[in-house]
């Protein structure tokens, strides 16, 4: 009887302060809901902006591939003895400035990380994201860095002016390896190290020595294929870009269609209790008159 | 014999003056077509002691003076 007495009395404050609770989360819910709606539209035109851009990159790195392969046959024929001391190393890292495309920046910084732990030298950088990882890890080693690359289809006249800027300021080198994402299919990238042939090495080639030759023809032709070796890194890596982007905003837009349906469901689910415990209220108020 | 040029420019840089130059003399047509595919918009920055310089154009972009366009 004591009990029975007191227990509306507490019934209406624990039915009062769910209440309370419920109506504030239920406004954030809401919340959350409207601002996940908003995210999947963004991420959804995203992701098509993606797919369109695809094609064309596609495109331009199956023509730019010939440029690489060519360069990939010279540097086959000039065999080069055992280095008697460590070559200097020129690492050129190619990738861009632009974000949300998964983890291409971050797998080239980790190519070049593991590199200069077994042969360390010097860096030149392109883009801005991969610069900033690596001016964490080694400051000193960054030679030049570029930026305001990749927006759109990179051409050879921006590769060719990078290969001229990196021979003008890179510094002494004996060796430069380019690494960059190599496109493997629509949804997969991977990171790669091309060595490129050097002046130096050209000169000593056995090939070479068999024709009559100025010396400054080598050091061109060394020039010349650092351009085409940073154009087909430049157009591959913008080729795997677009594809990582598109892949990371479907994933962004599958999750936000998750969050949507659960968050959804415990809307209902709060709404309803709202309206239980208003009905417990009523009833029990009548029932206590 | 070496050329002249040999003294101030790199092999690449000689390239893109002289394709630059043919592509001015091309016919109207031909002429939009090959520079849309030469556009260079690539900035660099030297580094020295860790440090990054002030970024550069390596072309600088043409100043547009359109007095008469609206802000809006």
């Amino acid at each position: 009887m004591f009990a029975r007495t007191v227990r509306p009395a507490v019934n209406v404050a624990r039915v009062a302060q769910q209440q309370s609770q419920g109506m504030a989360t239920l406004r954030e819910i809401e919340q959350r809901l409207k601002s996940v709606r908003n995210i999947e539209k963004i991420t959804k035109s995203m992701k098509v902006v993606a797919s369109t851009k695809l094609t064309r990159a596609e495109r331009a790195m199956r023509e730019a591939k010939k440029y690489g392969a060519a360069n990939n046959e010279l540097f086959k024929h000039t065999e080069t003895e055992g280095a008697e001391e460590q070559p200097k190393i020129l690492y050129v890292g190619i990738s861009s400035d632009g974000g949300l495309c998964g983890g291409i920046h971050s797998s080239i910084t980790r190519a070049i990380k593991k590199e200069m732990a077994t042969n360390p030298g010097t860096i030149a950088v392109v883009g801005d994201k991969p610069k900033a990882q690596l001016a964490r890890f080694a400051p000193q080693a960054i030679k030049v860095s570029f930026n305001s690359v990749g927006k759109d289809v990179p051409t050879f006249a921006e590769a060719s002016a990078i290969a001229d800027e990196i021979v003008k300021n890179g510094g002494e080198w004996d060796e430069i390896k380019i690494v960059s994402n190599k496109y493997l299919s629509a949804i997969s990238y991977e990171s790669g190290v091309t060595s490129v042939i050097s002046a130096k090495a050209l000169q000593a080639a056995a090939g070479f020595q068999a024709y009559e030759m100025e010396e400054d023809v080598s050091k061109d032709l060394a020039e010349f294929a650092l351009a085409n070796a940073v154009y087909t890194a430049l157009v591959e890596g913008h080729a795997a870009e677009i594809s990582a982007r598109r892949t990371a905003m479907e994933n962004a837009s599958n999750n936000a269609n998750d969050m949507m349906a659960s968050l959804q469901l415990q809307y209902n689910r709060g709404r309803q209790a709202v309206i239980t415990n208003e009905l417990i209220d009523i009833i029990t108020g009548a029932s206590a008159l | 014999m070496s050329s002249t040029w040999r003294e101030f420019m790199s092999w690449n840089k000689y390239t893109q003056v002289a394709s630059r130059a043919l592509r001015q003399a091309l016919t109207e047509t031909d002429r939009v077509a090959a520079e849309k595919r030469a556009a260079i918009g690539v900035r660099y920055q030297l580094w020295e002691n860790g440090q990054g310089g002030e970024q550069n154009y390596v072309v600088p972009p043409a100043k547009e003076t359109t007095p008469g366009t609206p802000p809006v």
